[in-house]
């Protein structure tokens, strides 16, 4: 057999293009072009089709990634979304917005010396095909099973969850505040990497498939869990978290210092087409400010490259540690850099000047520490190494914490950990509330959208055998 | 040491035998020899013929195997006829009266001690004889003489009587001859009754009589002085000398049996015996039916495989076949290998394929009938057997030339018989048949082209036009698919590679999965059988280069009376193969309309576990009142599989059947047809065939095949042919998994088991699939029922379905099987290697631990329970214990230099071994680095392939390791492509680059185990030095084997397990051949011990050892040395990408790709570092059992206890087996010896003394001596002082000379080198030129001798096997595989066998005669010149590799002729001059045969360019 795969002796990693700089700095459309048919094929031909691949592994949904490659580079594309799309429930979306290169093409085995494989933009490949050709149909359960899941947060595992206990048959009742689906998909990623039709057309596909979606809808104030945990067999949380992380320092008050989940809806509201007030204000708009974005997750990227879209006049960001110690994507500060954002490495903000609003902060060099246990490096602040940066729009991406549910939802019995993220039995999903799950970001903490998809699918399955059980046990009472 | 006594000895042994009763099988028991017979030609009784006997027997005692004590011997004995005067005079002078007629003799062994036995014994000999109308003259104790044998075998002898019979019922001779036989078979019988099984009738006739004991050859007269009386006079005698694998002697089983003796193995056997109980309800014959039921079983147990092929020889022959006709229905020629085979020999070997299955080996026999004696070989001539007629009317056949001395004037005539030949005398006429003589003689007896007419041929039937039906499509073919386990990696990695290259896929890296029973998931039947596999005792064969041989012809229908000669034994449906694509299976069920009988195997699932009980059982009762309806077909198919129906799986089924056809005496009235929808993979086929089935048809499988079609993944090509494809790979793997045990014929295959259980139970196994070896029990019917029924309710409940994506193969994590490197794993050992971390290889080590059972020692662990703990100070050193830890064969080849080199500077480094593994090494790596690093890897692996195996390269090791079968693929052989053949491996491997280079499954210098033997011989000669080791695979009997290998006097003996690594390998055979090392370790241990031989020989076991853990579990199970292969490529980066096939390894460990290799980052530092951490976790280990040395826990199983049973759906999992203890007697449990165990030295001890002048001073020297047979490997040791002194090229060419006369033994001039030369003026036997690095061998007749030369044999067998450079002239016509795998020697010959040239990658021959069939498979590189006057060569040329042309250039014709001078000049050979002479008038009748991929190396074109233009 001529060998089809295995073709990085030859051939060379390829991303898809990426638009030209110049062009992508004036619009929110997304960076990275789609592979032609061809280059994807040639690019999954790559695949060494290794014995342990390292990509499955270290991939959240343990996706089959050598098997969907191999299928690609064989053209066979159809069968290549059903195997991706087999454990994996919006792979088009985890092809653009997953840190890859911390994930799967990171473990490529040819990732030293060789170009990972671009499993990102394959996977993306496969599944955009698949819309296309009318290959990703809506769930039509084989029987209805008469039970319904209540699952709260229309987020990525929310969604999950939804989807696969709607293909078990089960009635699904997705709940959440926002007037969108998607959660951070849709509010928190800014369009140049996930356009927010890929979103919307999920939400389309799961209306079509039956989930009932029940929008602007509050917990602990538009109704209760209690109300919820009548109405359903089972209920399942995915709120996630959204409440900020703080700045500490003088002149934290000020005007013109936003939190970024603040920033980024409403630059993705208008991209909706939503009419945002405190944006046309300006006061979330960057445009011709000079922005200074603190922190250096996945966050803080989205604020820089929307600020540098919005028009700002310069776009800077403060982090503590340096660019081997961020915890965001290499790729994400590549493509900031390249559209002109400056980093400011080992530097920690101590003090914003300003009268109402602000017009400078004043931030400290720091050095790196010697690994702690986690291998993670400690951060000092140097001696003297004070320095001030102008800046007229601070956006403090430092990160979420939860928000207090308990209080919230008035539910006391709903245990949390000392973090504040709801306490499950990590086996069963199950809270301290017979009957109630969690998943995704309330659970872990801010994470990863794969990750929030993989909680989803696993709360989902144990939804499932709880509801099982739960039925045995009924019938063998009777 | 005190010795043990032998009395000890014997009862130890019987302790012994029963505690391991689980373990050792008297049946696994291997014998092989020097077989041969002298008869007269002129029919008279005579005196020199027994002589000539007992002096042959005095010149084959090498090959046979001596016991430690020196005497006692594996068997020898010879039959000849009985001196009536003798016996005659015995009679009267025991004061009875002599009547007329002949007296019958039987030669009777008595239980000895026991005499109230004893007297029950001659009670029922005379009770029988009287019961039968014959008389008795009276008992004879037969005079013997117990001095000259061991204390073994004198413990265990036999009181030896002979009884004399008189005729008293005046029956003719040859009724007397049938009576006797009748009486003896009843004697058997009643001894059995008796309760004693001591008794035994070497012989019971009136024609011939058998003296066999268990001394050595030498001492047959010496023990049994009758022989020395000169009335015993006979017209033959055949003889024996058997080497054993077992040290326990016992007496019955020295040859030669009745009717024959035999040199080699049945590799048919188990399917023989399976037949043969088959074909005994069926049996009539009218002169025995009186008394049939007197002489089933016709097969006796406890008989050796040469006992019960005498069993079934003796009934025909009973029956009333002669001798000659009996060997062509047992052993038949092969009908495909020649093809200028008359057709009347072809009608007659048809109509015997068509009575019986062939019982093939590697045998050579000889037999007689009383009237007849014959002497010939199966089909795949693997045992020599030359013979010689002499002017004194004399015929000397035996495994050897030259082992009675004989006058060369006397000499008329010097022979071989080849494959599938015979060649006999008729005493009566009397008159001297060969080979094709005897052929038209019986060939002319019937009418055999008419019958076998009657042989309905129905493929052109079954070959219909019509299309590939398609039944199943989308979802119902999923459900159908999932219910049956199968997944999506079944269908991309082994069928869809099938289909595309019409081959099996390929994979790499050996298995690391559970083996079945331990897997959580679901594993069909066929996982849990094990493919046999053939080594040491019998070679396996080349499927691809020697196809002629093989077939996989189906008879289907009533089998008739073997015993009948007429043409209703014919009445027969032929099919090619057993595979049926579903047109062709539904053309051949119409074609069988009423005569078939449907059996659905499926049961309802609402019946639940209890549902395959019943179904199997009534399936059993539907499939026998179909037969006994009259049915002669039975179709076993689960095609009613559904939502509601369970598919049985039919590997049970069809064992059902078969096992209940056969209990009821119904099998051969009938075939079994299967349809299976779980058959996909060539294995599947092979265990449905294994356990009965007649033909397959894998309708499921061609459906998927369709579903792929349809979706066009398959190109252009037609659905029928890609079915066809697929059924050709099927075909192909079904021939290779036969031929790794050397059955050629499926007929022989079907029904034989051929496997070993591994994980089923014993219930099970003994119900379904009787006498198949299953040792640690496992899951039954039920746990088989739950796993199914699980299976079938997720694919016909799930709403959508979706198959599988697998993880067999390759890890995955979504319902995939574990492996036992995952990701974890690698990390954590890469990065404490890296770090030189202890810690973080104790997580490595404890993960492995924790991680789901893969293997057997998983579910074992220490016993600590009233251990003291000792602190870790006060066990050995890490540096001690380093030294028992090896870096297996790993080739240069699949390693990149980078890393082989790495891992033998480590493993040199910390004073441990590495394995070169086969294909040779640099000799620069022979020398110290500046830095002091040494390169060289001190195991010097000699495989099959030869490859770049010269003196120079046996001198460089501290051991020469002889690689019998590798884990990955036993029995099977290699091929590297030649796109992989770069610059370096063809330099050292003496080829070109770009050429492909094959290594044959078998060693073609180890047949057998005296083969072995000699090879272990020839190796301590060229390295007086260096230790042996022999590596085998785990396998049930390895234990004899191991035994065998032993007292061939190999030092080490290497066991690997099924799971070890490999760079390229057929996936069915990474997966399911070989057993794991636990139990071929234990097993070899263990009769080691009870054979008295494990303190002379060490143990070393390899495949998938991970941690100390392993070491030391290892330790307990009685290794003492420990390879660490994966995990030492995983050291080096490797990262398990197992793409080694594919010469793309990302990390530069296992490609030779130089932009690859660039990307190695493995260091010897590494290496250490992972052998040192390996140490110290054994210690840590020892410390907490309180031991203080490795060397006290080997063989201590009783520290080791079963802590888990798997799981819960098993009926049991025993280990039990594994732990037992054998009584060592007062030796130790692990080697004793010092150095290594030496052989008796040759000629060259004498040729060095006398060649001081030469070695102290390079002075030129001619020697000259008298040779015999038994001189074997001359020359070799003098080669290995020569490398040392003068190396390869030192010298010139024949500065030292040597003449010798007389017959040289196997392995003249092995591995000689330049400077040497030999000259033999006789003949020479086997081997000549083995490895030959560079001398000069002459081998021509003596000026007295009348032979025309061209037409005498001169040199054995595999001559120049493996050769890399020097000559060879030989004046005679050399025998089978003639320059096998030679890669550089130039040789002229003047004729020679089958398969010459077989594998040659270099050199240039020159054969002056006719070749034999087969010639030039797999030839890739050198040339070969053909005189072929008769015009027979296209017909017998395997023209797969191959051009060949008449010579067309002045330059190859001056090639030609100068070798031809050359030949003359040095030989003095008539024939060759003369040829000289009328060159212009021979020349056009010359073939120059060149290798395709060959020609562009050569220096001047093949046909001149002036001549190219004129032939244009």
């Amino acid at each position: 057999m001529p060998e089809r795969m295995l073709q990085f002796v030859h051939l060379p990693q390829q991303m898809p293009e990426k638009r030209d700089v110049l062009r992508r700095r004036t619009d929110f459309d997304e960076i990275y072009r789609r592979f032609e048919p061809d280059e994807a094929a040639r690019q999954a031909s790559r695949c060494s089709q290794c014995g342990v691949p390292f990509c499955l592994i270290h991939c959240p949904l343990h996706n089959n990634i050598p098997d969907w490659l191999k299928l690609a580079a064989e053209g066979r594309l159809e069968d290549a979304y059903e195997i991706s799309s087999a454990t994996n429930n919006f792979p088009e979306i985890c092809g653009r917005i997953c840190p890859q290169d911390r994930l799967c093409e990171g473990h490529c085995v040819l990732e030293t010396g060789h170009g990972a494989v671009t499993i990102g933009a394959v996977e993306r490949f496969i599944t955009d095909t698949a819309f296309e050709r009318g290959w990703v149909k809506p769930i039509r359960p084989h029987r209805e099973l008469g039970l319904s899941v209540g699952i709260v947060g229309a987020g990525p595992a929310g969604l999950a969850a939804a989807e696969e206990l709607r293909r078990h048959g089960y009635a699904v009742d997705v709940y959440d505040r926002y007037d969108r689906v998607g959660g951070l998909l849709i509010y928190g990623i800014p369009n140049f990497k996930l356009e927010k039709e890929v979103v919307l057309r999920r939400w389309r596909l799961l209306e079509e498939s039956g989930v009932r979606f029940h929008l602007n809808t509050t917990l602990g104030k538009d109704i209760s869990l209690r109300a919820l945990r009548q109405r359903h067999a089972a209920v399942l949380i995915a709120t996630g978290v959204y409440k900020p992380r703080e700045l500490g320092g003088p002149g934290v008050g000020l005007g013109g210092i936003v939190p970024a989940l603040d920033y980024l809806v409403a630059s993705n509201r208008k991209g909706l087409g939503d009419s945002v007030p405190a944006f046309e204000n300006g006061l979330l708009n960057a445009a011709g400010k000079q922005v200074v974005v603190i922190g250096g997750g996945d966050t803080a990227m989205d604020c820089v490259r929307t600020a540098v879209r919005q028009g700002a006049a310069s776009v800077k960001c403060l982090y503590r540690r340096d660019r081997a110690n961020m915890p965001g994507s290499m790729r994400e500060v590549k493509n900031a850099e390249e559209e002109g954002v400056e980093f400011v490495w080992l530097a920690a903000p101590e003090a914003f000047f300003g009268e109402t609003s602000v017009h400078a902060v004043r931030a400290v060099r720091m050095r790196l520490g010697m690994p702690d246990a986690s291998g993670r490096q400690s951060v000092h602040p140097e001696e003297g190494g004070h320095f001030v940066v102008p800046a007229d729009l601070v956006i403090k991406a430092l990160g979420f914490d939860p928000e207090p549910l308990p209080m919230l939802w008035n539910e006391p019995q709903l245990e949390v950990t000392r973090h504040g993220m709801l306490k499950i039995n990590h086996r069963t999903f199950m809270t301290s509330l017979p009957g109630v799950f969690a998943a995704g970001d309330i659970v872990r903490g801010a994470s990863l959208v794969v990750w929030a998809i993989r909680d989803g699918r696993d709360a989902a399955a144990q939804i499932h055998s709880y509801i099982q059980q739960n039925a045995q046990l009924a019938e063998a009472a009777d | 040491m005190r010795e043990e006594s032998a009395l000890e000895f014997v009862s130890s042994w019987q302790r012994n035998t029963q505690a391991l009763a689980e373990t050792y099988d008297p049946a696994q028991e291997h014998d092989a020899c020097g077989v041969g017979m002298i008869v007269a030609l002129d029919g008279k009784p005579r005196r020199d013929v027994v002589q000539a006997g007992i002096d042959a027997l005095k010149a084959v005692w090498h090959r046979g195997a001596v016991d430690a004590d020196g005497k006692t011997g594996d068997g020898a004995g010879i039959h000849i006829e009985i001196p009536q005067d003798f016996f005659a005079e015995v009679v009267e002078r025991g004061g009875d009266k002599l009547r007329s007629g002949p007296i019958g003799v039987g030669m009777v062994f008595l239980p000895k001690t026991d005499l109230s036995a004893q007297e029950r014994c001659r009670q029922i000999v005379e009770t029988e004889i009287l019961a039968f109308g014959y008389a008795i003259y009276g008992w004879r104790q037969v005079p013997i003489n117990v001095d000259c044998i061991g204390e073994k075998a004198n413990a265990t002898r036999p009181e030896i009587e002979q009884i004399m019979i008189w005729n008293a019922r005046g029956t003719d001779e040859a009724t007397f001859e049938r009576d006797l036989y009748v009486i003896r078979r009843r004697i058997e019988k009643q001894a059995l009754v008796a309760g004693i099984p001591e008794l035994y009738l070497c012989s019971l006739s009136a024609r011939s009589i058998i003296y066999k004991g268990m001394f050595l050859a030498e001492h047959l007269t010496e023990f049994y002085p009758d022989l020395l009386d000169p009335r015993f006079v006979s017209r033959f005698a055949i003889y024996h000398q058997r080497y054993s694998t077992n040290t326990f002697p016992t007496w019955r089983l020295a040859q030669p049996f009745r009717m024959l003796a035999h040199n080699g193995e049945i590799n048919t056997l188990t399917g023989n015996i399976n037949w043969m109980k088959s074909h005994e309800t069926r049996l009539s014959s009218p002169l025995l039916d009186p008394y049939l039921e007197d002489i089933k079983p016709v097969v006796q147990t406890g008989g050796s495989d040469t006992a019960i092929l005498d069993n079934v020889f003796e009934l025909l022959v009973r029956a009333g076949r002669d001798a000659p006709m009996a060997k062509a229905l047992m052993i038949p020629a092969s009908i495909g290998q020649d093809a200028t085979m008359p057709k009347a020999h072809r009608d007659m070997f048809l109509y015997c394929n068509a009575v019986m299955e062939p019982w093939d080996g590697p045998a050579a026999i000889v037999a007689t009938d009383g009237r007849w004696v014959i002497a010939g070989l199966d089909r795949n001539g693997l045992r020599p057997m030359r013979y010689t007629i002499t002017r004194q009317q004399m015929l000397i056949v035996g495994s050897e030339t030259g082992m009675v001395k004989l006058d060369e004037q006397d000499i008329v005539e010097k022979g071989r018989v080849g494959p599938g030949q015979t060649i006999g005398v008729d005493l009566a006429k009397p008159q001297f048949y060969r080979d094709s003589e005897l052929k038209d003689l019986l060939a002319s007896r019937y009418d055999y082209g008419n019958w076998i007419k009657r042989v309905q041929v129905i493929d052109h039937i079954v070959k219909t036009d019509a299309q590939e039906p398609v039944r199943y499509e989308g979802e119902a073919l999923r459900r159908r698919q999932a219910a049956l386990g199968i997944t999506l990696e079944d269908l991309e990695l082994i069928l869809h590679p099938m289909v595309e290259d019409a081959n099996e896929p390929v994979g790499s890296m050996g298995d690391d999965t559970p083996v079945a029973v331990l897997s959580e998931r679901y594993r069909g039947l066929h996982h849990y059988f094990r493919q046999a596999f053939s080594q040491v005792t019998n070679p396996p064969i080349d499927s691809l280069r020697e196809t002629r041989v093989m077939s996989l012809k189906t008879r289907l229908g009533n089998l008739g009376n073997i015993l009948d000669e007429d043409a209703s034994q014919c009445d027969l449906l032929q099919l090619e193969s057993p595979v049926l694509s579903t047109a062709e299976f539904d053309a051949m069920r119409a074609y069988m309309g009423s005569s078939a009988c449907v059996v659905d195997c499926t049961f309802p699932v609402e019946e639940g576990e209890g549902g395959l009980r019943a179904a199997l059982l009534r399936i059993q009762r539907e499939a026998e009142e179909g037969v006994r309806a009259g049915c002669t077909h039975v179709i076993l198919t689960d095609e009613e599989m559904s939502a509601e129906r369970v598919a049985i799986p039919m590997i049970l089924a069809t064992g059902a059947v078969h096992t209940h056809l056969v209990r009821q005496s119904l099998r051969t009235f009938t075939s079994l047809n299967v349809r299976s929808a779980e058959c996909l993979d060539v294995h599947y086929f092979a265990v449905l065939i294994g356990v009965g089935a007649t033909t397959v048809n894998a309708y499921l499988t061609q459906e998927a095949i369709a579903d792929r079609h349809r979706r066009g993944l398959f190109g252009q090509i037609t659905l029928k042919e890609a079915v066809q494809r697929y059924k050709k790979a099927v075909d192909k793997g079904l021939l290779k998994i036969m031929s790794k045990m050397g059955i050629a014929v499926i007929s022989s295959y079907r029904g034989g088991y051929n496997f070993e259980v591994i994980g089923l139970s014993r219930a099970l196994v003994a119900e379904f699939f009787p006498g198949m070896p299953s040792r640690i029990s496992g899951i039954g019917l039920s746990g088989i029922a739950k796993k199914v029924l699980a299976l079938h309710r997720d694919a016909w409940q799930q709403d959508v379905i979706r198959l599988p994506v697998g993880g067999f193969y390759k890890l995955r994590r979504h319902g995939g099987e574990a492996h036992g490197f995952d990701a974890q794993l690698i990390h954590l050992l890469q990065t404490a290697v890296a770090t030189d971390s202890y810690s973080m290889y104790r997580r490595y080590a404890d993960a492995v631990r924790r991680g789901p059972p893969i293997s057997l020692r998983d579910l074992l662990d220490f016993r600590t329970e009233g251990r003291k703990p000792i602190s870790i100070d006060e066990v050995e050193s890490i540096t001690e214990i380093r030294k028992r830890l090896v870096a297996p064969g790993i080739s240069l080849g699949a390693l990149s230099p980078e890393a082989h080199e790495t891992l033998s500077i480590a493993m040199n480094r910390i004073g441990a071994r590495s394995d070169s593994g086969e294909g040779g090494e640099d000799p620069a790596r022979y020398q110290p680095r500046p830095n002091g690093d040494n390169a060289s890897s001190a195991i010097k692996q000699i495989a099959s392939g030869r490859f770049g195996v010269t003196a120079e390269y046996l001198n460089n090791c501290r051991e020469i390791e002889i690689k019998i079968a590798q884990g990955a693929k036993p029995g099977e052989g290699g091929q590297l492509p030649g796109i992989k053949v770069s610059e370096l491996i063809a330099r050292l491997r003496y080829a070109q680059p770009g050429i492909t280079l094959i290594s044959p499954p078998p060693h073609h210098d180890i047949y057998s185990i005296e083969d072995l033997a000699q090879l272990i011989y020839d190796l301590k000669q060229i390295n007086p030095t260096a230790t042996v080791c022999v590596k085998l695979v785990a396998r049930s009997g390895i234990g004899t084997i191991a035994a065998g290998v032993a007292k061939a006097k190999a030092d080490v003996i290497l066991i690997s397990g099924h799971s070890g690594g490999t760079g390229a390998s057929p996936q069915s055979s990474i997966k399911y051949a070989g057993l794991p090392w636990e139990m071929g370790l234990s097993e070899a241990h263990q009769v080691l011990m009870l054979n008295r031989l494990r303190h002379r020989v060490r143990l070393r076991t390899d495949g998938g050892i991970k941690t100390g853990r392993d070491v030391v579990i290892a330790a307990m199970l009685g290794a003492e040395e420990f390879g660490i292969g994966t995990a030492s490529l995983i050291a080096m980066g490797c990262i398990m990408v197992r793409q080694c096939h594919s010469n793309t390894c990302p990390v530069g460990v296992c490609t030779q790709d130089e932009k690859l290799r660039a990307k190695f980052t493995g260091t010897p530092e590494k290496v250490i570092n992972l052998f040192s951490f390996i140490a110290e976790d054994v210690r840590s280990i020892l410390a907490s059992l309180g031991v203080r040395s490795l060397a006290e826990v080997i063989g201590r199983t009783d520290l080791l206890h079963q802590v888990s049973r798997g799981s819960e759906m098993l009926d049991d999992l025993d280990l039990n087996p594994l732990l037992v203890q054998a009584d060592p007697g007062p030796y130790a449990r692990y080697c004793t010896i010092e150095g290594r165990n030496e052989v008796p030295e040759t000629l060259d001890a004498q040729m060095i003394a006398d060649a001081a002048a030469f070695f102290e001073r390079g002075e030129k020297m001619q020697l000259q001596y008298s040779i015999r047979n038994t001189h074997r490997a001359i020359g070799t040791k003098v080669s290995s002082k020569i490398v040392r002194r003068f190396g390869m090229k030192g010298l010139e060419p024949g500065q030292l000379t040597v003449r010798l006369r007389g017959s040289a033994g196997q392995s003249l001039g092995a591995f000689a080198v330049q400077g040497l030369k030999l000259e033999v003026i006789g003949d020479a036997n086997d081997y000549v030129g083995k490895g030959l690095s560079g001398a000069t061998i002459v081998v021509r007749l003596p000026p007295s001798s009348h032979l025309r030369s061209q037409e005498n044999t001169i040199i054995g067998n595999t001559v120049l096997y493996g050769a890399t450079s020097g000559y060879l002239f030989a004046a005679g016509q050399a025998g089978e595989r003639f320059a096998v795998r030679n890669s550089g020697a130039i040789a002229v010959v003047e004729g020679c066998g089958c398969n010459g040239c077989e594998y040659m990658t270099g050199g240039t021959v020159v054969i002056l005669g006719p070749v034999g069939d087969n010639f030039g498979a797999g030839f890739t590189g050198g040339m070969a010149f053909v005189y072929d006057p008769e015009n027979l060569f296209e017909k017998r040329v395997n023209p797969a590799t191959l051009l060949w042309q008449r010579i067309a250039s002045p330059y190859w014709e001056r090639v030609l002729r100068e070798l031809i001078e050359q030949h003359v000049a040095e030989t003095n050979s008539r024939y060759a001059a003369m040829l000289l002479h009328d060159f212009p008038l021979v020349l056009p009748h010359f073939w120059q045969v060149v290798p395709k991929e060959f020609v562009r190396y050569l220096p001047q074109p093949l046909t001149a360019p002036e001549l190219q233009a004129e032939l244009a």
